[in-house]
């Protein structure tokens, strides 16, 4: 996700979590008792199409790999590779030093990689709140850098993700009269569930202002960017969040189901959700485990939450998970939940569905707007979380059913489908504002 | 040329959410308010209107005939939404130019279902058309015009002058729909055969602002009808024609009303109900050794079972079947058989493609087909429980 309001953790996460509670290894033992019911499948190729014209955008992000926290690492790296390979280029503009995953057709900027140009923040660039709750001084001179950084002759459009940018991309874009093109992850009334760092909602609110298009990754948070935003309606594009097209996971079954959900334990995630339905669910189908894979602030309230209502034995907190523990998890799941409170769009729900697991996403996500295959119930109705999940538990041929669809659901969308989608909002904007230089 | 006017009149009971976490608790499975209300809502736009013109021309043109079936379910949501539109059937009834067809009395797939049932169903849907609109019927019809060899030998065999089926190449060849034929393995039995061309012109393509045709009028369609060579012309579709699949707005009740005064111009051209057409000589047996229906392009049973979803939900109802029997309770039997009605199937198609996905969206009360299996399933499971409790069988833990 985004940078959240509280503290932002600028490095990778934690590689040893402090809730886990199942070693890899045993993950790995419960793999190889599994019954194999499914042959995996090859991922398709992916088609590239290669532009026109060839683009040169300045991206101001925030994380990119090796170092990722959530879905705006994952949206900003996927989005650069499928530039590049339809032939734009990208200078990518990012507070954190590297090294960065090698990208080819990608340039990366930060804080002292260029010293004689700009000011260079001073200390660490963490993004930490003052004691009035205003953004430390190093996130201002951090956007003061972003201003003063000199631009190619050649570049289009600066493309900025995000809140934490905003400040310094709408100056230089100004600045060099070049258009700028803001995408909304999600906005700090949903990180803060109602109470905003009225700091960050300024710096948010000052970019969709700046922008000359907004995109949206779904119509969901298009409404809010109208209604509590004003963005006026014409200059908001969506374009959803995709899924890399990974080989089909061998489905297994087993007597004894796992229910999982595999995200930051977070207040707006709703996993408080997932337990009190997972209490609904055991009387009818006693013998399922339900997994909360995922670290953060609400686990040692869901941890008591489990205790309460009587069900800790059928829950297993298993801490943040390494890539192939998702893998492990994902292939053994027969049911992923996503129920968040918001969710502006949910790439782990597409991350479960492309593996073939069936899925259950609160109405509010994007990823319901892009496929009926999905269950998509309200957040808030804990009886019918639990029906979904046990319907799938019990209905074999449902679960069957729906594992297909989910897939074919989640290889529609991919990430070049979505970066040529990115590259028509440019467009849109690139040859008027040329115009008016 | 005779024309066999034939319409289907049909609601079925639709489900209420019936949660998993509703198992046990004794809540209803169907929603009787929410099926009375869209009830009410089609007989305002086209049940009373429809039948108005329907029995206005029947007043003013003394050779018009036209033939109706009415399922059960029709019958009991109409007696408690409005009965005013069974008053209108019972006035067509009288007149006794309106023949009434014998079905199952749930618009079931009984018949793929181990016998007594269908004998059962059409057995209950005969008293009750007698009882409504003292009537007895002589032709047969099943479900979705569902026909075949084995169908015809049984309606023979009960008894029947006669059945419905579609008019498809597939099984016609080079041979006319707009003829009599008769059963392969039932020679007594005559076969009125659907011209789903010209049906389908009203059925489906009245209102298409794209056809090369539209605007279709009365007048240019009962041209259409004397131009066509054959002795018996069947125009089988859905009452909803009238009114509901296309908006009053199109002109289709227009329509309605102008078709028996341009029929009547036609001096080639008279009508018979499908008792009389079944008088018709038989130009010999027309073999069918597979279901065919009228649905969709593969005119087969693939919209009720044609995947997975379909087929695990029909084959758990009709294991429960001897159990709704054995349960002794008749309420259960009945439920038992309202989940049998063959539009719960329908709600669980899954083809995405084609032109065919538009019709069955247009028909279901569901966000989609898994919602669709997901409470279906779990209201049959409920009604197992019950079900197992009354026959006095312990329910497995």
């Amino acid at each position: 996700m985004a940078p959240a309001g509280e503290v932002a953790r600028p490095s990778a996460p934690p590689r040893k979590s402090r809730v886990k509670s199942v070693s890899r290894a045993e993950l790995e033992a419960i793999g190889r008792t599994l019954v194999w019911v499914r042959p995996a499948s090859e991922a398709p190729p992916e088609p590239v199409h290669v532009a026109s014209r060839r683009l040169h955008i300045v991206m101001v992000g925030w994380e990119y790999p090796p170092h990722i926290s959530g879905g705006l690492g994952v949206h900003c790296y996927e989005l650069c590779k499928e530039l590049t390979r339809m032939g734009h280029r990208v200078t990518f503009v990012t507070p954190f030093s590297g090294p960065f995953l090698e990208t080819p057709g990608v340039t990366f900027r930060f804080p002292g990689s260029a010293p004689r140009e700009g000011t260079p923040p001073p200390g660490s660039y963490n993004v930490v709140l003052g004691p009035e709750g205003q953004v430390a001084d190093s996130l201002a001179s951090y956007n003061d850098w972003v201003a003063a950084l000199p631009l190619a002759k050649d570049v289009d459009a600066i493309h900025v993700h995000d809140w934490f940018g905003t400040v310094g991309a709408a100056s230089a874009a100004r600045r060099h009269h070049v258009p700028l093109v803001m995408t909304v992850h999600s906005t700090e009334y949903d990180r803060s569930l109602g109470f905003p760092n009225l700091a960050i909602l300024e710096m948010e609110r000052h970019g969709v202002a700046a922008a000359h298009r907004v995109i949206s990754v779904s119509g969901h948070l298009k409404k809010q960017l109208i209604e509590r935003f004003h963005v006026p309606p014409d200059r908001i594009r969506v374009v959803y969040n995709a899924v890399r097209p990974t080989a089909r996971l061998e489905r297994l079954v087993r007597p004894d189901p796992i229910v999982l959900y595999l995200g930051r334990l977070a207040a707006m995630k709703g996993v408080d959700t997932f337990l009190r339905a997972a209490a609904r669910v055991l009387p009818f189908v006693p013998d399922a485990t339900f997994v909360v894979a995922g670290d953060g602030p609400e686990f040692p309230r869901l941890l008591t939450l489990a205790a309460h209502l009587g069900i800790a034995d059928h829950v297993l907190f298993l801490g943040w998970v390494t890539d192939d523990e998702r893998t492990i998890l994902l292939g053994r799941a027969s049911v992923y939940v996503l129920p968040s409170v918001v969710e502006p769009f949910g790439i782990s729900a597409l991350e479960a569905m492309v593996a073939g697991v069936p899925t259950i996403v609160s109405k509010t996500s994007g990823v319901a707007e892009i496929t009926e295959s999905v269950f998509a119930v309200d957040f808030w109705d804990i009886d019918e979380f639990a029906s979904r999940i046990a319907e799938l538990l019990t209905y074999p041929s449902l679960r069957n059913v729906m594992s297909d669809a989910v897939r074919e659901a989640a290889l529609n969308a991919t990430w070049a489908e979505r970066a040529r989608q990115t590259v028509s909002v440019y467009l849109e904007v690139v040859a008027p504002v040329a115009a008016e230089r | 040329m005779k024309l066999v006017f034939y319409m289907h009149m049909h609601q079925p009971w639709r489900l209420a959410r019936f949660r998993y976490v509703d198992l046990g608790s004794g809540r209803p499975y169907v929603d009787h308010e929410r099926n009375l209300a869209i009830f009410r809502r089609i007989a305002e736009r086209c049940y009373r209107p429809a039948l108005g013109r329907l029995l206005d021309a029947l007043d003013r043109f003394p050779e018009f005939r036209f033939s109706l079936s009415v399922t059960g379910t029709f019958l009991e949501q109409a007696r408690l939404a409005a009965p005013d539109v069974l008053g209108l059937l019972k006035r067509a009834a009288a007149t006794g130019r309106v023949a009434f067809l014998a079905e199952t009395y749930y618009h079931s797939l009984s018949f793929l279902l181990p016998p007594p049932e269908l004998t059962e169903e059409i057995n209950l849907h005969v008293s009750a058309l007698h009882d409504e609109f003292d009537v007895k019927p002589s032709m047969l019809r099943m479900t979705e015009l569902a026909y075949s060899d084995e169908l015809g030998y049984f309606a023979e065999r009960h008894g029947f002058k006669g059945m419905l089926a579609e008019g498809w190449e597939a099984t016609l060849g080079d041979r006319s729909p707009n003829e009599v034929y008769s059963g392969a393995r039932a020679p007594n039995l005559k076969l009125l055969l659907r011209n789903y061309r010209l049906s389908d012109d009203v059925g489906f393509r009245f209102s298409a602002r794209g056809w090369s045709e539209y605007p279709l009028t009365a007048e240019k369609y009962a041209r259409w009808l004397a131009a066509t060579p054959g002795r018996v012309l069947g125009l089988f579709m859905d009452f909803e024609t009238f009114g509901e699949h296309h908006d009053v707005s199109t002109g289709i009740l227009d329509f309605l009303a102008a078709l028996p005064r341009f029929v009547d111009r036609e001096t080639t051209l008279s009508w018979a109900t499908v008792d009389e057409a079944a008088s018709e000589p038989a130009q010999g047996p027309l073999a069918v050794p597979t279901t065919m229906t009228w649905a969709d392009q593969n005119r087969d049973l693939g919209a009720w079972l044609g995947n997975d979803l379909q087929r695990s939900a029909f084959e758990a109802a009709k294991k429960m079947g001897s159990l709704a029997r054995r349960s002794g309770d008749p309420e259960i039997l009945t439920t038992w058989r309202r989940l049998m009605t063959s539009d719960h199937f329908y709600y669980m198609y899954l083809g995405a493609h084609g032109a065919d996905m538009g019709v069955h969206q247009y028909f279901s009360s569901y966000g989609s087909p898994y919602d669709a299996y997901a409470n279906y399933m779990n209201a049959l499971t409920d009604l197992r429980r019950r079900a197992l409790e009354a026959a006095g069988v312990r329910a497995p833990a």
